[in-house]
């Protein structure tokens, strides 16, 4: 602020400064009162930075961080401040796309509720330290830890890739320790086991645009699976031309099933007993079976998957005759398949289909071996959320760093998480705000946003050739001495083997000498080392050679249980996951929470997706409050009564619910995972997301639910939305 | 007075001297029962509500009374009241004037200043409703330094043009019609009020020259009126008319906006003359007879807004147009039906007590019945309004919304502001037209003594003409 | 301000209502929207906050309409889907915004004309004029007219969240009716650019916030004026006009090829909307 008591001198002397300025600014001379002398600049950009012209908008290539899909992003830049994130077109992930949660990066970013000082537990209480203070506490904790017990030392993250991922590696490889935890709420590890053991490979590439139907099993492509934008970018690709079919079969209607030809509303639990189903009347209209296979699919005649799966035979010998009709096809398995107790077995039998019906190689083709190891992400799951709580229960753990996740926000109450996390005495979070996770912790340290920090990711869906996409600020940061997750771990990195890493002065140079030292084939056409990492900056990430090989067609023995009938539980309960506020991070951004479900058009609020049959059963109508009881707790929501879920479901997104995020999070809605059991994936370890059997019962409270369109159910006979079939589409515009 | 007096079934008692008149009219200006007052604390507090209300709108912003895709709401509706109430004095004065129906003479004064005030306060509203009311004169075409002019082709400019002009014009009918009473008001006064009255009476001494000047000069502002009445209450109707909104774009708006006015004054007449009459103890001026005929143009009124509703209906229903029938439909079925329905109630079958003579006669329930009448108006406007923005081509947007507190409280401020604006009248300015009641007087004086001489001439037979048709006890 | 001015005020007014706006577009900006590729993701929206400096007005104001939503996606179930038991073919989603009318009904009721018809076939509101007196919004079919009931600024950009405004376009105070301008900030950068290089504007040289997010490229954006342009070609193929083809007016669209997906909304209004939909499209499965 200017002092405005100004003497007559210094007012002129003020007046000769800005016209100096003013002629100055011109010819870009340096100034001679600097920011080095103690005195503001008396005009601003007086002698601005490179490309810094105020008024115009400068991009930088960067890495988008909302999820894990790795979309390229520009960011525009304006008078040094982060405006607006387009997604880059160079990307092969989104190509210049860039989804509701990208967009939200800045928000993240300027969020007010970010943490801007160190906070360390005192006397039971969070209270802020400076950064030379968090620094020695957590050098002489973890060194007291390193000396006598190392491998007591954890580290609990996020989906990770990258040189993060390396150095997080190396600080346990330095600790001797390796406990790298790695958790994520919405994720398809057992659907990554099942291509591994089918196809021999965890992530194969999926050539949505060459398959002329899509056949998903509560895969979400559009909305929350793997990769969303990219697979949105190649389902309009899909959708044009000859225009593919789309079914879709999930027990609650998600994103991509509203935008399916056929959705069917398929009982919760046994997606696979409709897949068998389906395989029964391929194999009666004499496609073959794998042999291994042919046991199950046997026992699932149609009239018998009808009856186990609420979808009658006719649908399902329809379904047979679509696939065999449109070939090539691609079936997809997503979370409400995997996160079953059976959900390998489940998900095996989805992916039976693709062996039978040739997409393997066709629509399923193999994405290659990344050629970096180190590098390679490092996949989140619940299984390690599983291990994590269990350690901590065992007081196995001396010292745990937390980062990129919130666990006890996302663990299951019944997992004992939060009273587990009592027996680690030292508990380190690095974070942006202030999270559930972070009450938790004994030492808190914020790091920067996405948006001013330095680094490399490589996404587990690698759409075309590998990438490593980079990440270069865009502004600096806005709380001073808040380090990149990088330099973070460079300076823990530090403190253990100082010798190792030294010559960096920062991550920044790390990431420049690992430009550097890239093998020479990426040095095409004579470029330094220099102009080598410029070009990568300008264009966002670098291509790497990862050569494809061929994928297998190993289906195994599938053997599925019949879902019981639970007296006292008769509803299935259904945590399903949002593009928008995704598991829960993203409940602080208020665009985020502002923006209307695609679905339900609800806004800031938790809802339970009922079906008009169940609600009628419960005498609830849209705006009660019904109670939701597990077998492990209770959570009260208001229903929402809606056709697109099956009468035997009870549908509750994810992201809300939360105590301690942040002013646009805190108090709003339930969080539905907190009641879900610790049921376990019988192969993989996984937590069984979808398989709690819940009650729903009245509470008598009413609600006003906030949703856009009040009238929201048809178009009342007005020409808003016009369909046509398909056939007149392939006519007029098909290829 | 004996009771059995007060219940003649003339318009005026024929031998009322001239000097009764005056000191009864003028002791309106001095005493009027205590409950005239307490009229004046009741409007006092009506008017603080409103003041709180505007207050906290425009410090906080029109959230606190309007709602998407309710853009209008009961503050437009409240206005197109206002500006209806507006029209009786009009109707009375001018029309009953140019048609010398003699019996409007003893309450014309009162209803024209109805008139004045209900403009101005119709005028708040549309600038209350504005989003940013400190802006509100760029409606006006000053001459902008900019080039900058309103929209002339917005009807809501036109709305500016028209009020102001009726507002003006019938300020000075008010104004022109008074002189001679202001001038008797000055002879009779002393003080302050001697001061006023010598300003305003222009120097009246009702020499035949002023006598004959004013006569045309009156009846002249008459007939200049009528049309201008009927354009202002038609260009009002314009502001839905011409848009292009299922429920307001109807042919038949301003014939119907025109009669509900009309109807609407009609019953405030009723129910303000009821009022005058015991505040001031005028039952000798405000009989019971003009308040029949009152009552019977306002059963007639009725009518034909009950016929030009049932229009409306039909044509909407039989024009198959899907969205001006469903926003109908929504009237009558959906969340606004009870409102409407009473505004039905209200507007159409209420009237029919109208037609009872022992129910027009009696005062309480006139008094009722008028005030109801006027509530059913009130809905009427706001039943154009609402259903059609919470229904109309785009069902996305539908929604139904009530009104806030904020916008109740201003409303209600709104008839605290007309009646302290209309009791500070009466008590300033003779709310009877003395000179008028003179001239009524004089002229039953003079029939009943051309009556007494033929009856003498021929004997005692019945009088070829006369005023009171009906034979009463007392008279 | 002399009697001159103001009679050559008054004359070019006058002439203005008579020639009935404009006809000689510089530039006529237009969309296509494919709702065959639209999944209903909210994208453009969001896109469209950051862009636009739209406030977030909170749960509460939100559920009175106080909203912002500029581009909005409605979501619509099948007709005749009512009875059954299940949507079967899912969604209808409809991203609507301001369809900047060629014959826009809330241009003419504006009292202040806050809100006109540019040379380039935009809709445009001139905040600073708007008295928030409403009546665009009423009289707008499509309702795609949002007023700042609120003072917004303190509220919907707490510090440092204000860093993030966009200093291309204002931030909007209450009282004021805001809506979709095809953001017309970037426009005007494309064409300052185009005249500083004395060139003609080139197609997809920019395109809106939401057009450029969509992730499945269902929002074309271009100027209708050039016949090159990928937006024209679209609505030539599918036999869309726009009234000044053909000379006012024109009622409907005149197409030789019924089966063809263009349409307008609400097309019989005859507002000529400048936003052109490709019917959704679904397989025919009994």
């Amino acid at each position: 602020m200017m002092n405005l008591k100004l003497k007559r001198r210094e007012f002129l002397q003020l007046m000769g400064w800005s016209t100096a300025g003013a002629t100055l600014a011109g010819c870009d001379l340096p100034t001679t009162v600097t920011l080095e002398e103690g005195k503001e600049e008396v005009v601003a950009y007086l002698s601005p930075e490179e490309y810094v012209i105020p008024g115009v908008g400068v991009w930088y290539a960067s890495t988008c961080l909302q999820c894990a899909a790795g979309c390229g992003i520009h960011g525009r830049v304006r008078e040094g401040r982060a405006l607006k994130l387009e997604g880059n077109p160079d990307s092969p992930v989104n190509r210049g796309k860039l989804c509701q949660m990208g967009q939200s990066g800045v928000q993240t970013h300027y969020n007010p509720d970010r943490l801007s000082k160190p906070q360390l537990r005192k006397d039971g209480k969070l209270v802020d330290i400076s950064w030379d203070e968090a620094w020695k506490v957590l050098d002489e904790k973890v060194g007291a830890a390193a000396k006598t017990s190392g491998a007591r030392v954890a580290w609990f993250t996020g989906t990770v890739s990258g040189h993060q991922a390396a150095l997080i590696g190396e600080h346990l490889d330095a600790l001797g320790s390796r406990h790298h935890f790695v958790h994520e709420v919405i994720n398809n590890a057992v659907g990554r086991a099942v291509n591994q053991d089918v196809l021999g490979e965890a992530m194969p590439r999926l050539a949505l645009d060459q398959a002329k139907l899509v056949l998903s099993f509560g895969a979400d492509f559009l909305g929350t699976w793997v990769s969303p934008t990219h697979f949105a970018t190649e389902y309009a690709k899909f959708r044009s031309g000859t225009r593919g079919v789309l079914v879709v079969a999930e027990p609650k209607m998600s994103l991509t099933g509203a935008n399916a030809d056929l959705w069917l509303a398929v009982r919760p639990g046994t997606e696979g007993m409709l897949a068998l189903g389906i395989a029964h009347a391929l194999m009666q209209s004499g496609v073959s079976v794998p042999d291994a296979a042919r046991p199950a699919v046997a026992a699932y005649a149609p009239v018998k998957a009808a009856e186990i799966t609420g979808i009658s035979a006719q649908r399902i010998e329809q379904v047979a005759a679509l696939l065999k009709q449109h070939s090539p096809s691609l079936v997809l398995a997503g979370a409400t398949v995997e996160g079953q107790e059976q959900g390998y077995q489940a998900a095996s039998a989805v992916m039976l289909l693709n062996v039978m019906l040739g997409n393997v190689g066709q629509t399923i083709v193999s994405s290659g071996e990344f050629p970096f190891p180190q590098l390679r992400p490092r996949t989140g799951n619940t299984r390690d959320l599983v291990a994590f709580a269990a350690a901590a229960k065992d007081k196995a753990l001396d010292v745990a760093f937390f980062y990129g996740t919130n666990p006890v926000y996302t663990a299951p109450a019944s997992l004992g998480l939060a009273e587990g996390l009592q027996n680690i005495p030292f508990k380190v979070v690095l974070t942006q705000f202030p999270d559930e996770t972070a009450a938790q912790a004994d030492l808190v340290l914020p790091v920067a946003s996405s948006l001013e920090d330095w680094g490399t990711h490589v996404a587990a869906y690698q759409p075309e050739q590998g990438v490593i996409t980079f990440q270069q600020p865009l502004m600096e940061g806005l709380y001073p001495g808040t380090p990149g997750v990088g330099d973070a771990l460079l300076k823990l990195l530090k403190m253990r083997e100082a010798q190792k890493y030294g010559a960096f002065n920062d991550y920044f140079s790390y990431l420049q000498n690992a430009v550097a030292s890239l093998p020479e084939q990426y040095k095409a056409s004579g470029l330094t080392n220099k102009q080598l990492w410029e070009q990568t900056l300008q264009k966002g990430l670098l291509t790497v050679d990862s050569a494809p090989g061929s994928l297998k067609t190993n289906v195994g023995e599938i053997t599925l249980h019949e879902v019981k009938a639970d007296a006292e539980y008769p509803l299935h309960l259904i945590p399903s996951p949002r593009l928008g506020l995704w598991d829960g991070r993203h409940a602080n951004i208020p665009w985020l929470q502002e923006a209307p479900d695609q679905i339900s058009k609800v806004v800031w609020d938790s809802w339970a997706e009922l079906h008009p049959s169940t609600a009628a059963r419960l005498g609830v109508r849209e705006g009660d409050v019904v109670e939701i009881t597990s077998a492990h707790g209770a959570i009260k929501v208001k229903v929402y009564v809606f056709k697109g879920v099956h009468p035997d479901a009870i549908a509750v997104p994810l992201g809300q619910g939360h105590e301690g995020y942040g002013r646009y999070a805190n108090g709003i809605g339930a969080n539905p995972l907190k009641i879900l059991s610790p049921a376990i994936e019988a192969r993989t370890g996984e937590l069984a997301l979808y398989g709690t059997r819940v009650k729903a019962t009245r509470t008598g409270v009413h609600e006003e639910l906030v949703k856009e369109g009040r009238n929201n159910i048809s178009q009342r006979s007005r020409k808003l939305v016009v369909t046509i079939s398909a056939e007149q589409f392939r006519r007029t515009e098909g290829v | 007075m004996k009771e059995t007096e007060l219940h003649h079934d003339k318009d005026i008692r024929e031998d009322l001297a001239w000097s009764q008149i005056n000191s009864d009219i003028m002791k309106s200006l001095e005493n009027p029962r205590r409950g005239f007052w307490y009229t004046v604390i009741g409007c006092l507090v009506l008017l603080a509500i409103g003041i709180t209300a505007e207050v906290l709108q425009y410090m906080y912003g029109m959230g606190r009374s309007k709602n998407h895709p309710h853009m209008w709401n009961l503050y437009i509706a409240t206005f197109i009241f206002w500006i209806g109430m507006s029209h009786s004095g009009t109707l009375l004065s001018a029309i009953l004037h140019i048609v010398h129906a003699d019996w409007r003479k003893p309450i014309y004064r009162f209803a024209e200043a109805m008139t004045t005030f209900s403009l101005m306060t119709a005028l708040l509203f549309p600038v209350i409703h504005l989003g940013r009311l400190w802006n509100f004169y760029w409606v006006i075409p000053y001459v902008p330094a900019r080039g900058t002019w309103p929209n002339f082709r917005s009807p809501l400019s036109w709305d500016g043009f028209a009020i102001m002009t009726y507002l003006t014009s019938s300020a000075l009918f008010l104004y022109i019609g008074m002189l001679p009473d202001l001038a008797i008001a000055r002879d009779n006064t002393t003080g302050w009020r001697k001061k006023l009255y010598s300003t305003l009476s222009l120097g009246w001494y009702g020499s035949d020259r002023q006598w004959r000047i004013f006569r045309k000069a009156y009846m002249l502002m008459a007939i200049f009126l009528i049309p201008l009445a009927v354009s202002v209450h038609s260009i009002v109707s314009s502001d839905f008319a011409m848009s292009i909104m299922p429920g307001w774009h109807v042919t038949t708006f301003p014939p119907y906006f025109v009669s509900g006015a009309l109807y609407s004054g009609c019953a405030a007449i009723v129910t303000l003359f009821i009022l005058l009459r015991y505040y001031f103890r005028w039952e000798e001026y405000m009989t019971l007879a003009i308040l029949e005929k009152i009552c019977k143009l306002t059963f007639a009124i009725a009518m034909v807004w009950t016929y030009l509703n049932l229009v409306e209906f039909a044509s909407v229903w039989y024009g198959h147009d899907i969205y001006g029938k469903e926003v109908l439909w929504a009237k009558m079925t959906g969340a606004y039906a009870p409102v409407f329905w009473s505004m039905m109630f209200f507007g159409s079958v209420l009237p029919f007590t109208l037609a009872f003579r022992k129910l027009r006669r009696h005062i309480p329930t006139m008094m009722t019945v008028s005030i109801l009448l006027n509530v059913g108006m009130w809905l009427e406007r706001w039943m154009i309004i609402s259903p059609t923005l919470s229904q109309s081509f785009y069902p996305w947007s539908w929604d139904v919304m009530w009104p806030t507190l904020t916008s109740w409280g201003i409303v209600l401020g709104s008839f605290g502001w007309f009646g302290l604006l209309f009791l500070t009248f009466v008590k300033i300015f003779p709310s009877v037209s003395m000179y008028e009641v003179k001239e009524m007087v004089y002229h039953r004086r003079l029939a009943s003594e051309k009556a007494q001489a033929e009856r003498r001439n021929t004997g005692g037979a019945q009088p070829a003409f006369s005023l009171s048709m009906r034979k009463e006890d007392g008279s | 301000m002399s009697l001159e001015n103001l009679t050559q005020d008054w004359s070019r007014y006058r002439n203005g209502i008579e020639e009935g706006g404009f006809h000689n577009y510089e530039h006529r900006w237009g969309m296509a929207i494919d709702l065959n590729a639209c999944i209903g993701c909210n994208a453009c929206s969001t896109a469209c906050y950051a862009e636009n400096n739209l406030a977030v007005v909170g749960k509460e104001r939100f559920s009175k309409g106080h909203y912002m939503h500029w581009m909005r996606i409605e979501r619509y179930w099948d007709e005749d889907q009512a009875k059954a038991e299940f949507p079967d073919q899912g969604a209808n989603f409809l991203p609507m915004l301001c369809q900047q009318c060629g014959a826009a009904p809330c241009e003419p009721v504006c009292p202040v004309a806050a809100t006109y018809h540019t040379p380039d076939g935009l809709n445009a509101q001139v905040y600073n004029r708007c008295i928030g007196s409403r009546y665009c919004s009423n009289n707008c079919p499509y309702r795609v007219r949002y007023f700042n009931f609120w003072s917004y600024p303190e509220s919907a950009w707490p510090a440092p969240l204000n860093l993030q405004l966009n200093p291309d376009i204002t931030v909007r105070d209450k009282g004021v009716m805001e809506k979709c301008t095809f953001c017309v900030q970037r426009i005007r950068v494309a064409k300052d650019t185009a005249k500083m290089e004395n060139r003609k504007i080139k197609d997809g040289e920019f395109t809106t916030a939401c057009a450029q997010a969509c992730p499945t490229s269902a929002i074309h954006f271009g100027d209708l004026m050039d016949a090159e342009s990928a937006v024209t070609k679209l609505w030539a193929k599918h036999q869309v006009k726009r009234h000044d083809d053909e000379g006012l007016p024109v009622s409907t669209q005149h197409k030789q090829n019924p089966a063809l997906r263009g349409y307008r909304v609400l097309e019989e209004l005859n507002t000529d909307p400048s936003v052109m939909y490709l019917e959704r499209v679904r397989e025919e499965l009994a």
